[in-house]
Order: structure tokens, then sequence, then C-alpha cells
């Protein structure tokens, strides 16, 4: 394989790697937002009872 | 019932995602030109395309908002969320597109960036709806949904013109895959069909971050509207 291929490849996983750490970062933000939102709803009931 | 039908479609989706890699990877052949590093080109047009669609549908949401806050509250609250939702998830497919175009460009034409109309105005698309999304995490009041829903609206009118810019103007961007002259497109029926399922798959993947994200943005409501309830009481 001589240098080029291998930058291309290189850069090609390179590219592959950035989408999945932006989609699963934004997918592990909501998972994050969800708990919070779960945990407002437990306090509201403890409010209201 | 709604966590199966949810937990199936993810299903599908992981299907489509692994399908689409498959094709773009191991199916597609090497661009003559370019040759391996041309593959970015399978998830960053796909994704750039479906940015404009979720700008979209975020400024028929903020048209809602503005439409109906007065007279039907609960409906501009809905538009509202889809609004919140869908720029949220715009924002995050442009990131994919900002990061994904240079890694490709520095290999195809020796730079990381150039200020060129379609890279630039990307860029300013993209920082309209940063502002957009900092405007709903920072401010606070009344006014706030609606400063946002017009924000959200001025970004949108951004899309167009990155859509244009690269056959309004001569630019180092490649022309247009689709909507070009004749000589534009994609000839290759493998190379064709590696990026429709990419574009499919990428579709399938945005509904259901978005679909997720709409029913946490309904909830935050309810528990805003519930919470706005308790303190009322408290003062009475």
């Amino acid at each position: 394989m001589d240098t080029r291929a291998v930058l291309d490849h290189e850069f090609t996983v390179a590219a592959y790697v950035a989408v999945w750490v932006i989609q699963l970062g934004y997918v592990a933000f909501l998972v994050a937002k969800w708990r919070a939102e779960k945990s407002v709803e437990r306090q509201n009931a403890g409010h209201s009872r | 019932m709604k966590k199966l039908a949810i937990g199936l479609y993810a299903a599908v989706v992981a299907a489509l995602m692994v399908w689409g890699f498959y094709q773009a990877i191991y199916v597609a052949p090497d661009e003559a030109t370019m040759h391996e590093v041309q593959r970015i080109f399978y998830y960053h047009v796909p994704i750039a395309m479906l940015c404009f669609l979720f700008f979209a549908i975020s400024l028929l949401g903020s048209i809602a908002y503005l439409a109906w806050r007065r007279s039907r509250p609960s409906l501009a609250n809905a538009g509202d969320a889809w609004a919140l939702s869908a720029a949220e998830v715009g924002v995050v497919y442009c990131t994919v597109v900002l990061v994904t175009g240079p890694l490709w460009g520095r290999r195809a034409w020796g730079i990381w960036w150039t200020w060129d109309w379609r890279l630039t105005t990307t860029l300013v698309l993209w920082l309209i709806y940063v502002s957009y999304l900092l405007l709903r995490r920072f401010a606070a009041g009344p006014q706030m949904q609606t400063l946002a829903a017009v924000l959200g609206i001025f970004g949108a009118l951004d899309v167009p013109i990155v859509y244009m810019s690269n056959r309004w103007w001569r630019t180092q961007h490649p022309a247009p895959v689709f909507g070009g002259d004749a000589d534009s497109g994609i000839k290759d029926p493998t190379m064709l069909a590696a990026f429709g399922w990419n574009v499919l798959a990428w579709f399938a993947w945005g509904a259901l971050i978005l679909l997720l994200r709409y029913q946490l943005e309904r909830r935050h409501q309810k528990n805003a509207a519930l919470e706005a309830q308790e303190a009322l009481k408290s003062l009475v």
C-alpha cells in the first residue's frame, strides 16, 4: 500500500468515527436529559401527595 | 405497545445502518480520481441533504408557534416542541457535515477549509441554529419562545442560499450531485444504490432521534406547566 492509499484510508476511517462520535454523543445527551425529566416528575409527584 | 413499536423501529434503523455501511464501504467501487476517500461522500451528502429537511421542520414548527400562540396554545406548544427538536437534530447533522467535509477536502484539495460560498453559507447556517439553541437554553421569560421562533424562521432563510450557492456562484465545492447540469449526478448504478441506502438509513435514524427529542420536549413542557401551577398554589 502506498502512502497516499494509507492516508486516504485513515481519513475515511476518521470521518466515519467522527460521524458516530457526534451522533452517539447526542444520544447520550438525550438520555441524560430524559433522566433529568424523570427526576423532576418524581419530585412533582412527591409535592402533589 | 408504544415501547415495542419504538424498539422494532430502532431495530429496523440499526439494520439499515449496517446495510448502508456495507454498501458504502464494501460494495460501491472506488471512484477513479479520489479513490477510497470518496467514500466519505456516502455519509457527507445524505446527512447534508437531511440537515436541510430538519431545518425545514423547525421552520414549520416556528411558524405554527407564532400563528397559534394566542388562539390555540396547546397546538402552539406542539409546534414549538417540533421547532426546538428539529433545530437540535439539524445542528447535529450540520456538525457532521462541517466535520466530514474538511476531512474529505484535505485529501481532495490539499486544504482543510476555504472561504468558498458553499462552505461559508453552511457555517453561517450552523452558527445561526447554534445561537437559536443557546437562546433556548439561557434566555428566560415569556418572550423567549417568540424570539426563538423568529430566529428559527430567519435561520431557515439561509437554507435555500446554501442549496443554491454552488449553482449561483463559482465555488471550490464540487458541483451539485442532483439538480445540477447534464454532467452532474452519479452515473454508476452501484454507487447510486449505496448513496440511496445511506439516504434512507440516515433519514430513518434522524426520524428516530427527532421523535425521541420531541417526546422529551413535550414531557419537559408538561413538567414546567405543573411546576408553574404548584408555584401559583403556594402563593395563594
